[in-house]
């Protein structure tokens, strides 16, 4: 029987919370962002004000992003580069495999962009024998792991050093006898250079496509980005209609937040901006310039009148940390391309509400998210739209609806809580002292599995309420 | 492939996608306003001393900065972070000024020009100029024109060669400048630079030196 992603979800999300490595390499990496979130966001005088600043950015481009699209490819136009508009993930693909096929392209270096993991555009030209390096380091890891990006800001974060020598002996050099995370930083600087100085063809995303100027901004720290984008002959730019921003001037608050959100810097090492291919008279640089603006879900997330706000996020990776859902359970386990709470808000509507409505429960809506996230979006209210979208469009089982319905009686009536709480507290007590706890008999076993039950009250909360009333 | 049919293959779902998006707009989002006054909330702290920002923007970044009095004195700094470096080909922008420079600095030096076409694989150095320096983010701004995209990222250590009245306060007037001069109607590429390249993917620990240049050195020189 195949699994649900649902069901994989739980499953994943148990093992994940209960694997104690995987906990404390997160807790460490979580720390020393949160260190540097919290330093960064105290350089900028009014971070508030910082925020609002960038929600009217993107709120203005996303509102007449019909016409900033247009004002940014006449730009790109004019200066020689190619704008295609792909609907969906295989158009986009497509475009990028044939354009490598006529060009004679046999090896491409990509820097980091997480709308090629959404459209999957690496296996479809590995497919067609093109030899694709990540170039970013934590993507190199992960490509090398085969694995999906753990995180979108950083992709390796789940891996130790001890872990990462170990893949680098057995899948670049047996005689790597160092775990220095600087070491490994030089053997795979060694193994990428080579790719740079070969490829035919780089691809990049966008962190922010600026209308006024017809550019493309992004933003990296280890210059595999500057690399891709200025050694080989043909760059592609494949990113997301959203991407765009009206003005040039506008990089001056999203280049500070994006960073202080992102890392903790004061601005990213690296903020790149390209106005198309070489011009005639430059030292270097692409002479092909593509621009890839992938629609695939994002204008219907735009005719949505509650959610149009989603399309806001500068993948900024903040909601993720501060998650503490994505905390315990870690970022393979939502097995989507966008993990945390943008994704759960975001993947039902790239790739259906009925397979990733799961995903709207994966929060304790505790609106964390929200309260960090650099562009203010709504986060847990949208979870919980989500939740009520998938409800009413009945994409939920029958008997959970008999379930609720139930539950919906118990709770609307006095008595029958009453009798319900009492039964529970007699029915637990008794399992708990037959040493059941946490076993398949325990109706608490999610919770008991892997922690010690919470002590059961003597009496109910009423029935202390009533004493303690009649005490003052 | 003809040319022709080219075109039409970019464009077949443009049209739809702009269609898509335009019915999507027609929906009325009621979105709260934002409160009117707040455009003069100042976000980030205003700049006093630009020169002293910049250096210790500079000193955060890990880049190296120099203050020089003059010609000769920049002259001499070039020479002595050149003598620290490894032998071999030094990329330099082909500019008046630099060449200048770059003669008393290190007459015995190869070296290649930019107009000799982009740095080679195993450059040890470049040395360039900037558009601006930024005093912010402790950031250099380079173009296209400043000896072009590889000239700051490919060879170990970049060295910027500028002058005091390059500096500007904060990103807001950089970015102006670049609008108000149309410097993308003359370069294809520009780039803040804020530090040497780096990387913390591996356990969050910070590791200098990934792709790009392990040194960034500023020779920063008074006047203009
Ligand atoms: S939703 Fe907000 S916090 Fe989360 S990644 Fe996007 S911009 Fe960052």
């Amino acid at each position: 029987m195949t699994q649900t992603a649902a069901q994989r979800f739980l499953q994943d999300a148990a093992v994940k919370s209960a694997d104690l490595v995987h906990r404390e390499i997160i807790r460490r990496g979580m720390d020393s962002y949160d260190a540097a979130h919290l330093k960064g966001r105290a350089r900028i005088k009014d971070w508030e004000a910082a925020r609002e600043k960038c929600q009217e950015i993107k709120r203005d481009a996303i509102n007449h992003l019909d016409r900033f699209l247009l004002q940014f490819e006449e730009k790109v136009v004019a200066r020689g580069g190619h704008v295609y508009w792909a609907a969906n993930a295989e158009e986009a693909c497509a475009y990028v495999k044939n354009l490598a096929i006529r060009l004679g392209v046999r090896t491409v270096v990509k820097s980091k962009s997480m709308v090629t993991e959404e459209i999957h555009l690496s296996p479809a030209l590995e497919r067609e024998g093109i030899k694709v390096w990540e170039t970013d380091l934590g993507e190199f890891i992960v490509q090398l792991r085969n694995e999906a990006p753990y995180h979108i800001v950083t992709p390796a974060m789940h891996l130790n050093r001890g872990q990462i020598a170990t893949l680098f002996r057995e899948k670049l050099d047996p005689g790597i006898s160092s775990d220095d995370p600087a070491d490994l930083m030089a053997v795979a600087r060694r193994k990428l250079r080579e790719a740079f100085f070969t490829a035919e063809m780089g691809i990049s995303g966008a962190n922010f496509l600026v209308a006024d100027a017809g550019v493309v901004a992004i933003s990296t720290n280890e210059g595999n980005g500057r690399l891709c984008t200025s050694i080989p002959p043909i760059h592609v730019v494949v990113t997301g209609i959203e991407k765009v921003i009206p003005r040039l001037e506008d990089l001056a608050v999203l280049w500070p937040v994006l960073a202080t959100s992102g890392t903790g810097q004061g601005i990213t090492t690296y903020s790149t901006m390209i106005a198309g291919p070489r011009q005639s008279g430059e030292v270097d640089g692409a002479g092909e310039f593509h621009v890839v603006l992938v629609d695939n879900g994002r204008s219907q997330l735009l005719a949505d009148a509650e959610q149009r706000e989603v399309l806001h996020c500068i993948r900024c990776g903040a909601c993720l940390n501060i998650c503490p859902v994505f905390r315990h359970v870690g970022g393979h386990t939502y097995g989507t391309t966008y993990p945390g709470p943008i994704g759960s808000v975001l993947t039902p509507h790239l790739n259906g509400i009925g397979e990733f409505k799961h995903l709207s429960y994966a929060s304790s809506l505790c609106g964390a998210c929200s309260s960090v996230c650099p562009v203010k979006i709504d986060l847990h209210h949208h979870l919980l739209q989500n939740r009520r979208n998938a409800t009413e469009s009945r994409v939920t089982k029958s008997s959970e609806r008999v379930i609720f319905r139930m539950w919906r009686a118990v709770m609307s009536s006095p008595s029958m809580y009453a009798l319900g709480g009492w039964t529970m507290r007699k029915a637990l007590r008794t399992l708990y002292a037959l040493g059941l706890a946490g076993t398949i008999l325990d109706p608490m076993r999610v919770w008991n599995r892997y922690r010690a039950p919470v002590p059961l009250p003597s009496e109910s909360f009423r029935a202390r309420w009533r004493k303690d009333r009649a005490a003052s | 492939m003809p040319q022709a049919k080219e075109a039409q293959t970019e464009n077949s779902s443009r049209d739809q996608i702009l269609g898509r998006i335009r019915a999507a707009l027609r929906i009325v989002v009621s979105e709260p306003a934002v409160a009117a006054g707040d455009s003069k909330r100042v976000i980030f702290q205003t700049i006093d001393d630009p020169l002293q920002r910049f250096e210790q923007e500079c000193a955060a970044n890990l880049m190296e900065c120099a203050l020089t009095a003059d010609g000769e004195a920049s002259a001499q700094h070039l020479a002595k972070v050149l003598q620290s470096l490894p032998e071999g080909e030094a990329f330099v922008q082909e500019d008046p000024t630099l060449r200048r420079l770059v003669q008393l600095a290190a007459p015995a030096r190869a070296i290649r020009w930019s107009t000799e076409g982009a740095p080679g694989e195993a450059s040890q150095v470049t040395v360039t100029l900037a558009e601006a320096l930024i005093a912010q983010t402790g950031s250099i701004l380079v173009s296209a024109g400043c000896g072009g995209r590889g000239a700051s990222v490919i060879a170990p250590c970049h060295i910027v060669y500028a002058r005091a009245a390059q500096l500007v306060p904060d990103l807001a007037t950089a970015l102006g400048c670049i609008s108000q001069q149309r410097t993308f109607d003359r370069n294809s590429f520009a780039c803040v630079i804020s530090g040497s390249s780096r990387t913390a993917d591996i356990e969050k620990i910070l590791v200098q030196g990934a792709h790009g240049p392990r040194r960034l050195v500023v020779i920063l020189q008074s006047g203009t």
